[in-house]
């Protein structure tokens, strides 16, 4: 959602542009939420092609509709153990620039937890990390109802290749 | 276009609730609910002025009343309408790109005059080239003079000054030309291509600013204007065929001889102006229609293997379902045809391209085509030009000689480039041969073992020696002053001809000439499938190079001391390849007495591929696998099986070359 500023509003423009709708997840024991913009579906996990000579986290394709879209499992990709999938796991189909346009990729998660609407306020820069790169990743901290949900900048999270950092980090 | 913050909070909302309405696994809500808000939405929008927008919203309300409530259909439905909502809202608050050109006309105007000049651009330029080879053919001379003729209107017309101005200043020396009262020079034949090159400087930069990119002008060329002009002022010749005065002339100036051979023959197949009716159609709309027809293919196999379907015995029904089998098959041909183009216009580029390469060289190369009206999927053409290119340049700078040097080969003076196009087993072959050098073995040995590519030792067959120069990093010499403004080594040509699910291939003989040899699939879109089994998972091999396919016996597999597994197959040792092995996966026996052999040709080598079962034969639509899978060798694609799930395309080239790459997991 583009902010559209005028000379009044000295509100900074980070936090204003983070704002906004955000589905929250769960992986492991850390809450996370990516912007609703990016995401097209919703699905209950399902049967996934396992394709060959791929790093672990990727876990294959799926059929969606007719579409063919690669499926990554965000647990290894962050590097947290994999984990057996439940009724609860899901894949949230997102839609990320690729090389030539927008891509669709699903990523699959522990559960799916709800819709939240955040106001710049809400939102925190991440706290530095030190060293560790991986905070370019994040577009922030969210403090709601006492939890914190890491919101991810999802086109970067897919797009980095090694993140497996990511998960110390968080600890 | 300004819209209230409400319309854009309801259709946020609507996508929300669409979202999350999934996820809670109840299906789809009762549709009131949506239809209450998309009407909503309709309202708003219309009261806002932004008709559009409300089209939209009832467009998709009409979809979801025809849909059953809660099926899957319906979902789609409301999903495409949510999309498009969301969309049009994105590009709604988008600022206008800041055009630096004030474009009086319409964008769609100037996309047509765009594809109206290049046309005349390419045709012009085939004719200047009839006319520097036989500078008696005044048919030529008409017709370039009519290009240049109509270019000054259009361009007039939609107020673009440099070109009108560049186009009527050529269209006067063609005039005089066809009055005789010029003659064209060799060095009017350079300025007159130089003025094309010009012209499609503009042409591009004017599709950029088409499509909101940034983009600066071509400055005014005052040099070229004023030779144009220059031309103009030469003296009138008299009334003598132009053949001879162009002589004159060329003495008179002492510049480069005129091509000493008589007039050239004309390409070997001169593209015939068959006069079709035809119709001009968006490609975003063919594009479009083309996929459908492809979603339909799966739709329609999905429905056809549904085992609930098999339950019901009717014949009717199962006639009217081979109806529209055959139906949907017809109509994703007939798709898939309209995607066809002839490879001819293609051949045509490289004329020009051999012509200046030839000036460059001091060669002395006549180009020959064959094959000009085989057709192949547009995007395939359109992505040979630069590998055909690059492998027209590489030819001319290192395979052919010098004249010099010819002659005392006792070699024809004028080399011989050959562009040729045919049909062979289920592929479109283009090949490209020169007689010039061919490739030096023993020089390519030493180049390889100097850049480490290969020890001293190494013993290789010739083949594996030729594919050599694809090597990253084998470069030869600098390239001459490049046409095109790029040049790289021949990695980049084979990188892009396998994109193109395509092969390279290499004949060639000392002394005698080299062919390189394009082996290209017929349509990205669609092929006839085997369906094998291994484990759970499901691979499709390209039927058109299954050989055959058996149960193996007791004495059919060998392991070979060095060579690995071998299967005796009517008398000869084939390899073996276990598709388990080589993708890591968990076959449901490892007994080759309980599996299936399928004989696979690729890349002119058989091999056997040891699989779980045999599934059946599909005709499938290949769906790419993305970026994300690029590194993934073996597999070609994806495809949507008849049950739904997902099936990888092997690319059996790849798989029978990487033998040895087992996988690890």
């Amino acid at each position: 959602m583009p902010a559209i500023l005028t000379a009044n509003e000295p509100v900074s423009v980070a936090a204003d542009v983070r704002s906004g709708k955000y589905l929250t997840f769960q992986l492991g024991n850390e809450e996370f939420g990516i912007q609703v913009l990016k995401v097209r579906e919703i699905m209950g996990i399902q049967e996934i092609t396992a394709v060959p000579q791929t790093p672990g986290h990727v876990k294959g394709v799926i059929n969606l509709r007719g579409k063919v879209v690669p499926v990554i499992d965000l647990r290894l990709k962050f590097g947290l153990p994999s984990a057996e999938y439940t009724q609860r796991t899901c894949i949230i189909v997102t839609q990320v620039p690729g090389e030539s346009g927008l891509i669709l990729i699903g990523v699959i998660v522990d559960g799916v937890s709800e819709v939240l609407n955040l106001a710049g306020s809400e939102i925190e820069d991440t706290p530095d990390f030190g060293e560790d790169v991986a905070a370019q990743y994040l577009l922030g901290m969210a403090k709601v109802k006492g939890k914190v949900k890491i919101l991810l900048d999802i086109d970067k999270v897919l797009s980095a290749q090694d993140l497996r950092h990511l998960n110390t980090m968080l600890q | 276009m300004s819209h209230p913050p409400e319309l854009r909070q309801q259709i946020e909302d609507l996508a929300l609730q669409s979202i999350l309405g999934e996820t809670a696994g109840a299906g789809t809500p009762a549709p009131e609910k949506w239809l209450a808000a998309l009407q909503n939405i309709g309202s708003l929008a219309r009261g806002a002025g932004a008709a559009e927008l409300a089209d939209m919203a009832q467009a998709t309300m009409e979809s979801l009343l025809r849909a059953e409530p809660g099926s899957t259909e319906a979902a789609a439905n409301l999903q495409a309408g949510i999309a498009k909502l969301q969309s049009w809202l994105e590009n709604v608050d988008q600022p206008p790109a800041a055009k630096p050109e004030s474009l009086s006309q319409d964008p769609e105007l100037l996309s047509d005059f765009l594809l109206e000049a290049r046309e005349h651009l390419a045709s012009l330029e085939a004719q200047v080239l009839t006319i520097e080879r036989d500078p008696r053919n005044s048919e030529a001379l008409h017709s370039v003079f009519r290009s240049f003729h109509t270019l000054k209107g259009l361009a007039g017309f939609l107020e673009l000054w440099e070109i009108q101005k560049l186009a009527h200043e050529v269209e006067t020396v063609l005039d005089q030309a066809r009055n005789f009262q010029l003659t064209i020079t060799p060095a009017a034949i350079d300025v007159i291509l130089e003025s094309a090159d010009y012209l499609r400087r503009w042409l591009s930069h004017l599709e950029l600013i088409l499509q909101n990119q940034p983009s600066s002008a071509p400055a005014r060329d005052e040099n070229l204007l004023q030779r144009v002009a220059g031309l103009l002022s030469a003296p009138p010749s008299p009334a003598a065929s132009p053949g001879l005065a162009e002589l004159a002339s060329a003495v008179e100036a002492g510049g480069p001889a005129a091509p000493a051979a008589p007039p050239q023959e004309p390409t070997a197949d001169s593209p015939k102006r068959a006069e079709k009716m035809a119709v001009k159609v968006d490609t975003a709309k063919l594009d479009y229609l083309v996929d459908m027809a492809g979603e339909m293919v799966i739709a329609e196999t999905m429905v056809r293997h549904d085992p609930e379907l098999a339950r019901l015995t009717h014949p009717r029904l199962h006639r009217n379902l081979q109806q529209l089998t055959r139906i949907t098959s017809e109509l994703q041909k007939t798709a898939m045809a309209m995607r066809l183009v002839p490879v001819g216009p293609l051949f045509q580029r490289m004329a020009r391209l051999v012509r200046d390469l030839s000036r460059q060289c001091g060669k002395s190369v006549e180009l020959e085509t064959e094959g000009n009206e085989i057709e192949l999927d547009r995007t395939i053409v359109e992505e040979l030009a630069d590998p055909l290119m690059h492998m027209v340049r590489n030819s001319m700078d290192h395979g052919i000689e010098p004249p010099a040097e010819r002659q005392g080969l006792e070699k024809p003076a004028n080399a011989r480039l050959l562009l040729k196009a045919h049909h062979q087993a289920g592929q479109v072959v283009i090949e490209i041969t020169d007689d010039g050098r061919g490739l030096n073995r023993e020089k390519i040995v030493a180049k390889a073992i100097e850049k480490g590519l290969i020890a001293a030792g190494d013993q290789l067959p010739d083949k594996e020696v030729y594919d050599l120069i694809f090597a990253p990093g084998f470069s030869t010499a600098a390239q001459v002053t490049n046409v095109s403004g790029r040049g790289v080594g021949m990695d980049v040509v084979r990188r892009g001809i396998e994109k193109l699910r395509g092969r390279i291939e290499i004949q060639t003989q000392l002394g005698r000439g080299t062919t390189f040899l394009l082996k290209l699939p017929l349509t990205l879109a669609i092929i006839d499938g085997l369906v094998v089994g291994v484990g759970k998972e499901r691979y499709i091999v390209p039927l058109f190079a299954v050989r055959e396919m058996f149960r193996p016996k007791d004495d059919t597999i060998w392991t070979v001391q060095q060579r690995g597994e071998m299967a005796l197959v009517r008398g000869t040792l084939l390899p073996v390849l276990r598709l388990y092995r080589r993708f890591g996966v968990m076959p449901r026996s490892e007994n080759p007495l309980e599996s299936v052999v399928v004989v696979a040709e690729a890349g002119s080598q058989r091999f056997c591929l040891l699989v779980d079962e045999l599934i059946g034969k599909q005709e499938v639509v290949i769906k790419s696998l993305g970026e994300t899978f690029r590194d993934t060798t073996g597999v070609a694609g994806g495809a949507i099986l008849g049950d739904g799930r997902v099936g990888l395309i092997l690319d059996l080239e790849r798989l029978f070359k990487d033998k040895t790459g087992d996988a690890a997991r």
